[in-house]
């Protein structure tokens, strides 16, 4: 048992590194010690499940003592800034005003493609647009257009729109949501009313029926079953 | 701070269970074999009612701890000892100096191994 105990540290630290050594694009949306937990815990629960002559134990003490360790990592990367660079990494530009940076994306094995693609599915085409693009610690790329190029905001324009607040699901494939009718202020009699503007009676026949603070509803009707 | 004292005490507590267990395993075997390589003894002398006294007090002991080394160690290793205590009982009742000599020293030798495995060493670890 301690030899399992002992070789899942040694396990944990080393696919930290390597996945760390593998650069950020690899990481996706987790950080490099939620992907490795991630991927190790869910091979360790499925041996001993699977296999009747190993004894839980030996599941179940490396899976304690990953979620100890990365409860251990967790809490010093949120208390140590440097511990925090050395575990995810620090976050890398690679396009500084309208320039890509190549060292950077050497560095971050990140070819011309990937950027293309990135910045395509970000919405922008023109790299000369682009102030800053910035490769995350959890391998997202972040998009920062100079100021001439940011679509104007109402502020900008001096113009008031109406804030309707959180819309709020009332029913859900059929299903009146008590709660959230209750919270908006409204009763079975406003949702009958709604319900019979939309030519409908029974409740059942609604997918989704939403409605904000100021009143304004959503009402999408079932697809009748073919 | 609390979730990090938490962890530290869960590893820790890990940490001294499973040294607790490795300890503990190889002082049980070192008492189940000192006590087969006795009544090895007392076989080749002749005293073969000795020899399967010893064996019972061994296996008794081994039997006693059965569901703590069910739970811990792999099933497939306490079932090859379990065939052994067995096979070297049959071989005491037919006071067979040769085979016995044998199951006992290969029983011994799994018992040995069997803690060995659990040893924190860099052998095992590697």
């Amino acid at each position: 048992m301690v030899i399992a105990f002992v070789r899942t540290i040694i396990l944990y630290l080393l696919i930290i590194v390597g996945i760390r050594l593998m650069g950020k694009r690899q990481v996706g949306e987790l950080e490099p010690s939620e992907l490795v937990l991630a991927l190790i815990i869910a091979d360790l629960a499925a041996v001993p499940m699977q296999d009747f002559g190993i004894p839980l134990l030996s599941g179940i003490i490396p899976i304690l003592t990953l979620l100890a360790i990365t409860m251990i990592i967790s809490v010093l990367s949120m208390k140590s800034v440097q511990f925090r660079i050395l575990l995810c990494g620090r976050p890398s530009i690679i396009v500084e005003n309208g320039t890509i940076c190549q060292k950077e994306m050497i560095k971050n094995r990140f070819t011309v493609d990937e950027l293309m693609e990135e910045l395509r599915m970000k919405g922008v085409t023109d790299i000369s647009n682009i102030k800053y693009a910035i490769l995350e610690t959890n391998g997202q790329i972040s998009v920062l257009p100079f100021s001439n190029q940011l679509p104007p905001t109402a502020k900008d324009m001096n113009i008031a729109p109406q804030e309707n607040g959180l819309p709020l699901v009332l029913i859900n494939d059929g299903h009146i949501l008590e709660h959230n009718l209750k919270l908006r202020g409204y009763d079975h009699n406003w949702l009958e009313k709604q319900l019979h503007s939309h030519g409908l009676k029974d409740p059942k026949k609604v997918y989704l029926l939403t409605a904000d603070e100021k009143g304004q509803t959503y009402f999408a009707a079932k697809e009748e079953e073919k | 701070m609390k979730r990090l004292w938490t962890a530290a005490a869960l590893l820790i507590a890990l940490l001294g269970f499973t040294l607790f267990h490795s300890f503990y395993l190889s002082r049980f075997s070192n008492e189940l074999t000192t006590i087969l390589h006795e009544a090895e003894a007392k076989a080749e002398s002749g005293h073969w009612e000795n020899a399967q006294d010893l064996t019972n007090t061994a296996w008794n002991k081994w039997h006693s701890h059965d569901a703590y080394l069910h739970v811990l160690l792999r099933h497939s290793e306490t079932d090859e000892i379990y065939i052994g205590f067995r096979e070297v009982a049959e071989f005491i009742q037919c006071e067979e100096a040769g085979e016995y000599s044998a199951a006992n020293a290969r029983l011994i030798a799994q018992l040995e191994l069997l803690s060995e495995a659990e040893q924190l060493t860099l052998k095992n670890i590697l």
